[in-house]
C-alpha cells in the first residue's frame, strides 16, 4: 500500500514537474526576457569594454563588480564567523606526523597525495590566471587550492599541513581578495573615472585595453589566494588535536 | 572518414555512459561496502576512460588530445588509490561482510 502510494506521488510530482518543464521558453531561445534585456548588451559589447575575453568574467568583475566584490566580503565574513565562534587552529604537543586513525594511512595514499597535490596546486594557478580568457577565476582556483590542502591535511594531519601553510602566512591572505579589490576598484578613482571600472580615462588611449586586463588579472589572484586562505583556516579551525590525543591516550 | 570517426566517438561516449549507468546502480543496490566498492570503482575506470578516448577520437590530433590523456591519467591513478583507500578502511575497520540470510538480508547498510 505504502509503495503504492508513494509510487503515485513521485509519478504525480514528475508530471508536475514534467508540465512546468515544458511551459518553459526552450532552451537558447532568442526571444525570451532574459535573452532580450541585457545580454546582447554584453555579448557585443563585453570584450571592447571589459577588455576580458571571456565575458562572464567581465560580467562578473566588472558589470557586477558591486555585487562580487560584496560575495567576497561575506566569504571573509564567514570566516570572521567560524574564527569567532571556534578560534584559530590549536595544534597537539606532539610535533611531527602522527596518525590518529583508528586505521594508519596506507603508503599508497600517502604518495599519491604527495604526488598530486602539485598538480592540483599548478592546476589552480592556471584555473585563476586563466579565468580571463577560459571559463576559470579567482573563486573556481581558490577553491581548487582549498580542496588540495583539505586532501593534504586528511592525510598527513594538522602538524603537516599547517607548518606548510602557517598562521603567520595565512592571517595577511585571508583579506587580501576583499583588499586587492577594494584597492584596484579605488585605482579607478584615483585615474579618474568611476569606483570598479577597471578603466582610466585619462590615460593613453593605447595603454587602456592592457590596463583594464591587467587590474582584472590582479584581482582575480587576490581573489583566489583570499579564498584559498579562508577555507584552509576554516579548515584548520575545525581541528581539534588536543582534545583528540586526551581521548586516544 | 568524419561521418566514421563521429559514429566511433559517439558509441565509445555511449559505452562510457552506459558504465556509469551499471556502475551508479550497483552503488545503489548492492548490500554492503565491499560489494558497493566493486561496481562504483568501474565508474571511473572504464566508464570515464571510455567516454575520453571517445572524445579523444572526435578532436584527433591537437592539443586537446595532449589534455584528455593528461586527465586520464590523473583520473586512473586517483580513482584507483580512492578505491584502494575506501577498501581497506572498510577491511581495517572489521566492517561485517554481508551474507545471505534466510529471508531477512539485512538492512542494506552493511556495517
Amino acid at each position: 500500500m505504502k509503495r503504492v502510494l508513494s509510487l503515485f506521488f513521485i509519478a504525480a510530482l514528475g508530471v508536475l514537474l514534467l508540465y512546468v518543464v515544458a511551459s518553459m521558453p526552450p532552451m537558447g531561445d532568442p526571444q525570451t526576457p532574459t535573452a532580450t534585456h541585457v545580454i546582447p548588451r554584453y555579448l557585443e559589447r563585453a570584450e571592447e569594454e571589459t577588455h576580458t575575453e571571456n565575458v562572464i568574467t567581465g560580467v562578473i568583475l566588472n558589470y557586477r563588480g558591486y555585487d562580487t566584490m560584496g560575495e567576497v566580503t561575506v566569504i571573509f565574513c564567514a570566516l570572521a564567523a567560524v574564527l569567532a565562534v571556534l578560534g584559530r587552529e590549536r595544534r597537539g604537543r606532539i610535533r611531527g606526523f602522527v596518525d590518529r586513525s583508528p586505521v594508519p594511512s596506507s603508503t599508497i595514499v600517502r604518495t599519491m597525495v604527495r604526488f598530486m597535490v602539485p598538480f592540483i596546486i599548478l592546476f589552480s594557478v592556471y584555473t585563476i590566471l586563466h579565468g580571463e580568457i577560459s571559463p576559470g577565476g579567482g573563486f573556481q582556483g581558490g577553491a581548487i587550492i582549498g580542496g588540495s590542502m583539505i586532501i593534504f591535511t586528511t592525510v598527513f594531519g594538522l602538524y603537516e599541513s599547517s607548518r606548510r601553510i602557517p598562521q603567520k602566512v595565512r592571517a595577511p591572505l585571508e583579506g587580501s581578495a576583499v583588499i586587492v579589490f577594494f584597492l584596484v576598484g579605488a585605482l579607478g578613482l584615483v585615474g579618474g573615472g568611476n569606483f570598479l571600472t577597471y578603466a582610466w580615462p585619462h590615460a593613453a588611449r593605447g595603454l587602456q585595453p592592457a590596463l583594464v586586463t591587467w587590474l582584472t588579472v590582479l584581482v582575480e589572484v587576490g581573489i583566489g589566494l583570499g579564498g584559498a586562505m579562508v577555507l584552509i583556516s576554516i579548515l584548520f579551525a575545525m581541528i581539534r588535536e588536543e582534545e583528540e590525543i586526551a581521548l586516544t591516550a | 572518414m568524419s561521418a566514421a570517426r563521429d559514429i566511433v566517438a559517439g558509441a565509445l561516449c555511449c559505452i562510457g555512459t552506459f558504465f556509469f549507468l551499471v556502475g551508479t546502480t550497483g552503488l545503489l543496490r548492492m548490500p554492503d561496502v565491499f560489494t558497493r566498492l566493486h561496481p562504483s570503482t568501474k565508474c571511473d575506470t572504464l566508464g570515464a576512460c571510455s567516454v575520453i578516448v571517445g572524445m579523444a577520437v572526435y578532436s584527433g590530433w591537437s592539443w586537446e588530445l595532449c589534455k584528455l590523456v593528461v586527465i586520464a591519467c590523473f583520473l586512473l591513478l586517483s580513482s584507483a588509490t580512492c578505491g584502494h583507500a575506501i577498501g581497506r578502511s572498510a577491511l581495517r575497520r572489521n566492517i561485517p561482510y554481508w551474507r545471505r540470510q534466510g529471508k531477512e538480508t539485512g538492512d542494506g547498510n552493511g556495517a
